[in-house]
């Protein structure tokens, strides 16, 4: 079976959403939840023996629901878990046209990127999970697969704003070392704890799930000064209700800022004072969380402390990883990945 | 243009770069190690190799290296003396490059050795003509992104007389011809790079090296003599040791960052046939020492390979950019 009829993919295996972009041309996202059902009458209704994606967060009452990626990496301990991440892989696989074992049908290359601070371990689990799945595989830090995606691999700060994680990598023209690169944990998991807090303080008439606040997070996030009022509709005492939340989602919001400030300016102190400038002046923002409106300027002006800069959000926050996964497969070459069978 | 061809050899690098670091995942070796602070410039695969090359500054002279002695007839495989050559002083030419504002466009790449004719070996099996091949397809690769047109004079290991080398460069018409060699020195605790270009040389080792490169030919070193006459001076030779010297400062800078303890031995000139017959300038490089064991282990990784076909590819850019600058100069004055 010759090269050409290989299919290559990239992945970007998110905590809260994952995307898959594949040479064929498709691109997918999903959310990162599988389920299996609950008991018997809930196979029955189902008629499924697991559920994955959006899916499974609909149908989630019937089910043992699993988020199988904490702060971005493989929730170690649990056997359903590793299951639940190789669910999502094959499921994500399938949604491209790859969705059978390896040896099946023709040849899976697939780029999956992964937090900048992934250790060896996570990363061993993950070529487990994925080896009857696809033939060969690289595993890449998150950021370096956005910057490689947009070709900013020289003298740019790639800061991938997922849910589970926050990436920050500098690019000096090679594969970013420990020093080149962060992980935070205050992410957008973090902020929707926030955010639930504060509104369970504001309104503790208002009976609501996290899960309702990470769509009010999505749906309105900001920072800086509000545009309108925000107000959602929850249930008090069974009624309806609409509740004002702007206070609690900027605070929620902004609470973000000074881990994500300060790791900005560290990285950016230790590049050679020679780039300092070129790096500040290329600031990119990727993934879901990047969306909060307002983000990038508000990065933009804690530049001014250091000589000012510019922060810009790639055009396709979601997609930016799994994008740049695919570019790395698709310029590997065919003799590596050859190398790389697993 | 030239700024597309710089992005495609640096994802390039990064590819590679990437590719070795999945490939130590899947044989479990140990965590790339922690770079040193940020600021020194060392790239990460510096870092990387810095133990091997540290590892050099522990062995005296008498370090017994794994590597066996060097297959009889092969190039730069001669055993020599422990102190660096002496560049011998020549006649140089001063013939202005602007007089000929020829650009550098065709390039032969010479893989050194082949087939029957292995060149030097390391007990572990460690081939010099494996290497050099590895080497010029490489950077062949690089110089056609560079926009040059390569002809390799073998891509395949099959064996080549010099005779036959020298007729694929001058057939093609090449404005640069670069013979790929690894090198073998007694003294295990050597390495380093050197260039040579055409020309004699006093120094015994010299003799004895260009004697086995250039045994086979059909020619006597007395014979030889005669053809370097009327090369002494002139464009051709300017022209070569301008570009051994590009190939070798590009060596050695490049080098030097993944692989510190490299030595500098320098430009040299040596009347090797494929540098005497050939009718462009042209040089030979060895590009590492694989009597050293720090050195073979780095050449053993696909990774520093490509680092030195880079630095050689860097090398023969800058003397195409400093031709071109020359016969600028030329036009304009």
């Amino acid at each position: 079976m010759s090269e050409k009829e290989s299919l290559k993919v990239g992945i970007d295996l998110g905590t809260s959403r994952s995307s898959v972009t594949a040479s064929n041309g498709q691109r997918h996202v999903i959310e990162s939840y599988v389920g299996w059902p609950a008991d018997m009458v809930a196979r029955k209704v189902l008629k499924k023996e697991v559920l994955v994606g959006r899916e499974a967060l609909e149908n989630r009452s019937m089910l043992d629901l699993f988020r199988p990626l904490e702060e971005g990496l493989i929730k170690e301990g649990s056997s359903r878990d590793e299951a639940a991440v190789r669910e999502l892989l094959r499921h994500l696989l399938s949604l491209v046209g790859a969705g059978v074992e390896k040896g099946n049908g023709r040849r899976v290359h697939a780029v999956v990127g992964v937090p900048a601070a992934t250790l060896r371990v996570n990363k061993q689990s993950l070529r487990k999970a994925l080896a009857d799945l696809v033939d060969s595989l690289i595993i890449v830090s998150e950021p370096f697969a956005v910057a490689y995606g947009l070709e900013a691999l020289l003298h740019t700060m790639v800061i991938d704003l997922g849910a589970g994680t926050a990436d920050f990598c500098v690019m000096r023209g090679r594969l970013p070392t420990e020093e080149d690169q962060r992980t935070l944990t205050t992410a957008g998991d973090w902020l929707d704890e926030q955010l639930e807090v504060l509104v369970r303080e504001a309104h503790p008439e208002a009976n609501f799930t996290l899960h309702m606040v990470r769509q009010w997070k999505e749906g309105h996030s900001f920072v800086g000064e509000p545009r309108a009022p925000v107000k959602v509709t929850v249930p008090v005492d069974g009624r309806p209700t609409e509740i004002d939340i702007t206070a609690p989602l900027r605070t929620a919001c902004e609470a973000l800022l000074p881990p994500l400030v300060e790791t900005m300016l560290d990285l950016h102190s230790r590049v050679d004072p020679e780039y300092q400038e070129r790096v500040r002046g290329n600031v990119i923002l990727a993934g879901g969380t990047s969306l909060i409106r307002g983000l990038d300027k508000r990065l933009e002006a804690e530049l001014a402390q250091v000589g000012g800069g510019r922060v810009s959000r790639v055009s396709d926050p979601v997609f930016a990883g799994s994008d740049g996964g695919l570019s790395i497969a698709l310029e590997a070459p065919d003799g590596d990945w050859d190398r790389l069978k697993g | 243009m030239a700024l597309w061809h710089r992005r495609r050899r640096l994802k390039r690098r990064l590819l590679v770069e990437l590719v070795e670091d999945n490939l130590e995942q899947i044989r479990g070796g140990p965590p790339r190690p922690r770079p040193a602070s940020v600021g020194l410039g060392l790239p990460r695969l510096a870092l990387a190799l810095l133990p091997l090359a540290l590892v050099a500054g522990s062995h005296g002279g008498t370090n017994a290296a794994a590597t066996s002695p060097p297959l009889a007839h092969a190039a730069g495989a001669v055993p020599r003396a422990a102190d660096p050559l002496t560049p011998p002083s020549l006649p140089l030419a001063t013939v202005d490059a602007g007089v000929f504002p020829l650009a550098v466009e065709r390039v032969v790449l010479d893989p050194g050795h082949g087939g029957r004719n292995g060149g030097t070996q390391t007990p572990s099996g460690m081939v010099e003509k494996d290497l050099t091949l590895d080497i010029a397809l490489r950077l062949r690769d690089l110089l056609e992104e560079e926009g040059f047109a390569v002809v390799l004079t073998r891509e395949e290991d099959v064996a080549l007389s010099l005779e036959e080398r020298v007729a694929v460069a001058n057939r093609e018409q090449a404005d640069l011809f670069l013979s790929i060699h690894v090198n073998w020195i007694d003294n295990q605790a050597v390495r380093g790079v050197e260039t040579y270009y055409l020309g004699t040389s006093d120094d015994p080792f010299v003799g004895l090296l260009a004697a086995a490169e250039n045994r086979d030919s059909g020619y006597a070193m007395a014979d030889l003599k005669g053809l370097l006459v009327e090369l002494y001076s002139g464009l051709r030779q300017d022209a070569s040791e301008r570009a051994a010297a590009a190939v070798q400062r590009s060596l050695l800078r490049s080098l030097r960052t993944v692989n510190p303890a490299v030595q500098d031995r320098g430009v040299k000139t040596a009347p090797f046939i494929v540098l005497m017959k050939t009718e462009m300038p042209a040089v030979l490089a060895e590009v590492a020492c694989l009597s050293n064991q720090q050195e073979a282990e780095l050449l053993g990784r696909p990774l520093y390979r490509q680092y030195i076909a880079e630095a050689l590819a860097s090398g023969i850019v800058s003397y195409a950019d400093g031709r071109r600058a020359a016969a600028a100069a030329g036009r304009s004055s």
